[in-house]
């Protein structure tokens, strides 16, 4: 019967037409009628929160008729589109046998195009190269063939020219999944082996999980193990997204579906953790498991103390469908209670923080971004500080994240993308050309110059041309200094950095310029300074304010002025008391500013 | 409940002024006649809501625009109408340029014990900025032929801030309006506001308003200066004499009723702030139908009264009685206590009042206090 399977996933960089292919594919097999069908069913959040689960669904089983005359099982996996959530795109990808690759037409080759055939060249799927957006009038789809060729390495003769817009290529998308992509295969005799790709909380089944079924069978009330922390649960249902959800009796080799065990805690259901049976366990694990790490951490405070409690709690529902940020209390001299969190990357922090304000109607204050620093004490030991503020007087060594930053840009741009990558600390690795006009380079950057300016910059140098990929590669020492900022004589610890030396005093310098033009008159003078250790490296000041008074109110003036007055007040809202200084949000990302 | 204040508008004027924002219109006789006709209809009609006056404030606009005869009729409708305390204090704004001996006569005989006028300046750069009509020429006339008609109640308005004026200028204003002994002295800094030509100059970069440093110089000045030469200050704004202090604006500080009457005034009465219409055709056309030309009217409620209460009362330099604030359910204390630490509010014979250093940053001081105010229940 696995004969007739055919799993994959659809991989592209963002915006070259993934979700609308999706969408075109659950058309044409009927998947949805077309009264069902809504613009981009696989995407959309809000979509999701209204049909409930069935369209939560990352992994479609799509029904469908080839010209062979043979019914196939089509099973569409969904990856995330982001580069923060690689990994998770690596274990969707490992679910597969082959992949779609969209590259726009007009766009060319993008980094995360490179970044996800690259995962599926890992991965030694099938890759089915499809042309997109060929209606648009500036579609070249010869020069696109020719960078997929040049950055990938395959054979685009037979790429499909595809308009998922218009619907054009649809059928013989299909047609070549099931002519090219090979059937799964896998052993249902063997032992239960059953890799998790997705998993996430629902309020009425508890949490669901999406695999894929690599050996042996799954059934109701049979007891599973996760492998990873060695839980056992017991299946009350299993079944398949159609993408409604529809319970089936079993899942054998090679299928794809959904598990539900009647798990509380989605942390217990990792990405890449292998399922297997509690009784007779497989022997080997999926290949490929990992314990994700969060990269990129930052504080969240409420503006007022007496959300805290809210912001505990809609942390901790967030959490329950996120398993990939983690959050701890903190506490800040400056700020008060908060808490520090981590996240897979800049893009993932500014979707939960999203997220908290407008799902939960919070008010709330970030400090900037921060890497993990990885500190060697005098006495040896190893401290890893996700808060500049901690990181200890004396150490012997200090350590901090690098990644491998790929860079497609037209070769008009590289110019000043080579000397920001320079700027940046960077160190290159490759320079090619892709085709005619791109070049991708490869640079060894720090994590921590890329969550600062980097990708902005990058865009705008490139006038939104240049696109990124980066890949953590591990820890190396820097040159690095803790760079303090002083109100008034005292130091506000959430305004603490940990920079490179040879940059210390020009950031020190430009940050308490910025901090000046960004921190508002108050009823008293305002001193900021930089300090590197105790040796205060540049100082400002802002003037107390000097005049803010009605000149006049009259009988026909009151409800006005009133409403002037509270208007002012408003404004003050987002203001964070630290000692007697007011802060506005933006001076605890005053650093983002500095060059 | 009934009012004893009562303001009546009169929002006619030769030409505005450049930097007014306030509801004028050109004025002309007839429209002025059927006015004045108006407002002795609105009055009669807003009857039940007075009580015995003991304020009467007839203000612009420039009221000294009216015809003599409109000025009759409306007085004769007042006392006609309504008990009028015997020591009542009834004012009117007089500007220089729109009033003659006669009118100033007739106004005295109508009972009226107490002139405000729009002087502004002694320099007359600063009238031109301004856009106002007459020259210190005409201001000096105009307080000479008050002086000889020996009134002694009176207030002079001034205005500091001006684009161009110099410290210098302005001591010469005082000096000037000094000169004549009124016993009331109101100095306002100009404020810009929006829409206005000056406004638009200023935005263009045809004029600079002046340092707000020169600015704030200027106004501990005019404390200084006027505190030595025997005036109180009693108001952010508002200087007098002993026994001379503005009562109906005493009124608005405090937070007490007033009827307003005319196009565009304000009344406040059983915690519901009203105003009429702007438009004087719908106005004359609506009180000719007996009906009131209200525009617009909010009720009050206890938290934004409490905000009134704090931003007006901290106007007047006594500050607001501390008694009060438990009359209202309000610790106020607890909530100030870093600010009088700090030196902007000072607490003087169980009055909380702003300091010389908290008056002029007195929006930002309110503004905290506006972000702290928990009312028990």
């Amino acid at each position: 019967m696995s004969k007739n399977i055919r799993n994959f996933s659809i991989i592209a960089h963002i915006d070259h037409g993934k979700s609308t292919l999706a969408d075109r594919l659950l058309e044409y097999t009927g998947a949805l009628s077309a009264r069902e069908m809504t613009e981009q069913v696989l995407d959309s959040m809000d979509l999701e929160r209204e049909r409930g689960i069935t369209i939560k669904a990352h992994a479609v089983r799509l029904l469908y008729k080839a010209d062979d005359g043979n019914d196939y099982i089509l099973n569409l996996i969904d990856t995330p589109g982001h580069v923060d959530f690689s990994y998770e795109v690596s274990r969707s990808l490992a679910s597969c046998e082959g992949v779609i690759l969209v590259v726009d037409a007009s766009q060319g080759v993008e980094a995360q195009t490179l970044a996800n055939a690259y995962l599926a060249v890992e991965h030694n799927l099938e890759i089915i190269p499809v042309i997109n957006k060929i209606d648009l009038p500036s579609a070249d789809p010869e020069k696109t063939k020719e960078q997929i060729e040049d950055a990938i390495g395959i054979d685009c003769s037979d790429a499909i020219l595809a308009s998922a817009k218009e619907g054009i290529g649809t059928k013989e998308i299909l047609e070549t999944i099931v002519k090219k992509i090979p059937p799964p295969s896998g052993d249902d005799k063997k032992p239960l082996k059953a890799l998790i790709f997705d998993s996430w909380f629902d309020n009425y089944l508890g949490v669901i999980v999406l695999v894929r079924v690599f050996d042996g069978k799954i059934s109701p009330n049979k007891k599973i193990k996760l492998m990873a922390n060695g839980k056992s649960f017991e299946v009350s249902q299993i079944g398949i997204f159609s993408p409604k959800i529809k319970p089936v009796d079993n899942l054998s080799a090679g299928e794809v579906g959904y598990i539900i065990a009647g798990i509380r805690n989605v942390t217990d259901t990792k990405i890449g953790d292998t399922i297997t049976d509690a009784d007779i366990p497989t022997e080997e694990p999926c290949p490929g498991y990992k314990d994700i790490k969060p990269m990129v951490f930052c504080g969240l405070y409420p503006t007022t103390s007496d959300q805290y409690e809210d912001l505990r709690d809609a942390l901790n529902k967030l959490r329950l469908n996120d398993s990939s940020f983690i959050h701890e209390p903190e506490t800040s001299l400056a700020l008060g209670f908060g808490f520090r969190c981590g996240f897979l990357g800049l893009l993932h922090m500014e979707i939960i923080k999203e997220r908290l304000e407008r799902e939960f109607n919070l008010s709330l204050l970030s400090t900037s971004p921060t890497v993990v620093y990885r500190i060697i004490k005098t006495d040896r030991n190893v401290l890893y500080i996700e808060n500049p503020a901690l990181l200890p007087e004396k150490y012997d060594l200090i350590e901090e994240p690098f990644v491998v930053a790929t860079i497609f840009v037209p070769k008009d741009f590289i110019g000043p993308i080579l000397d920001l990558c320079q700027e940046k600390r960077g160190i290159q690795k490759s320079f090619n050309f892709i085709g005619k006009d791109k070049i991708k380079v490869e640079y060894e950057l720090p994590l921590s110059e890329i969550l600062w300016d980097f990708y902005d910059r990058l865009k705008s140098l490139s006038k939104g041309y240049a696109s990124l990929d980066y890949e953590f590669i591990g820890y190396r020492e820097s040159n690095l200094t803790k760079l303090n900022i002083l109100l008034n004589g005292e130091v506000v610890d959430a305004l603490s950095l940990i920079v490179h030396k040879d940059k210390a005093y020009h950031k020190g310098r430009e940050l308490a310029e910025k901090l000046r033009e960004i921190i508002p008159r108050q009823m008293f003078e305002v001193i900021i300074q930089a300090a590197i250790g105790n040796k205060i490296i540049a100082r400002e000041t802002v003037r107390s304010l000097r005049k803010d008074v009605l000149a006049k109110c009259y009988g026909g003036d009151i409800t006005r002025k009133r409403k002037l007055l509270e208007k002012q007040k408003e404004g003050k809202k987002r203001m964070k008391q630290v000692g007697k200084v007011e802060l506005p949000q933006e001076a605890f990302l005053a650093v983002l500013k500095v060059k | 409940m009934k009012a004893d204040c009562l303001y009546i508008h009169i929002p006619f004027c030769i030409k505005k002024c450049l930097y007014c924002d306030f509801f004028s219109v050109p004025y002309d006789e007839s429209s002025a006649k059927r006015y004045s006709d108006a407002l002795c209809i609105e009055l009669i009609l807003k009857k039940d809501s007075i009580n015995t006056l003991k304020t009467i404030y007839i203000g612009g606009g420039t009221p000294s625009l009216l015809l003599e005869e409109c000025l009759k009729n409306l007085f004769k409708c007042l006392r006609d109408n309504f008990n009028l305390l015997p020591d009542i204090e009834i004012t009117i704004e007089i500007n220089p340029g729109t009033i003659n001996k006669s009118k100033l006569n007739t106004i005295l005989s109508l009972g009226v014990n107490r002139l405000s006028i729009g002087i502004q300046s002694f320099n007359d750069t600063d009238l031109i900025v301004l856009g106002r009509i007459h020259t210190s020429l005409e201001a000096k006339n105009l307080l000479e032929m008050i002086r000889k008609a020996g009134i002694h109640n009176f207030s002079i308005d001034l205005m500091y801030g001006i684009p161009g004026q110099t410290m210098d200028s302005w001591q010469n204003s005082l000096s000037k309006a000094a000169e004549f002994s009124p016993p009331h002295i109101s100095t306002y800094e100009l404020t810009l506001e929006e829409k206005t030509p000056l406004c638009k100059l200023i935005k263009s970069g045809e004029v600079r308003m002046p340092d707000e440093e020169l600015i704030l110089k200027m106004y501990n000045h005019t404390i200084d200066y006027l505190s030595s030469s025997g005036y109180e200050h009693y108001e952010i704004s508002n200087f007098a004499l002993s026994g001379f202090r503005c009562i109906h604006n005493l009124n608005y500080w405090d937070r007490g009723e007033y009827i307003g009457i005319g196009a565009g005034a304000h009344s406040f009465i059983n915690e519901v702030r009203s105003k009429n219409t702007e438009d004087i055709n719908a106005y004359i056309e609506c009180l000719n139908n007996k009906i009131i030309p209200k525009a617009e009217s909010t009720k009050i409620t206890p938290l934004d009264a409490v905000k009134e209460f704090i931003f007006l009362g901290l106007r007047k330099r006594e500050g607001i009685k501390i008694a009060k604030f438990k009359e209202l359910r309000l610790n106020i204390l607890n909530i100030c206590e870093d600010l009088i630490d700090e030196g902007f509010l000072e607490i003087e014979r169980g009055y909380l009042k702003l300091t010389r250093k908290g008056i002029v940053i007195s929006n930002t001081i309110i503004v905290k206090l506006f972000g702290r105010l928990r009312l028990d229940s």
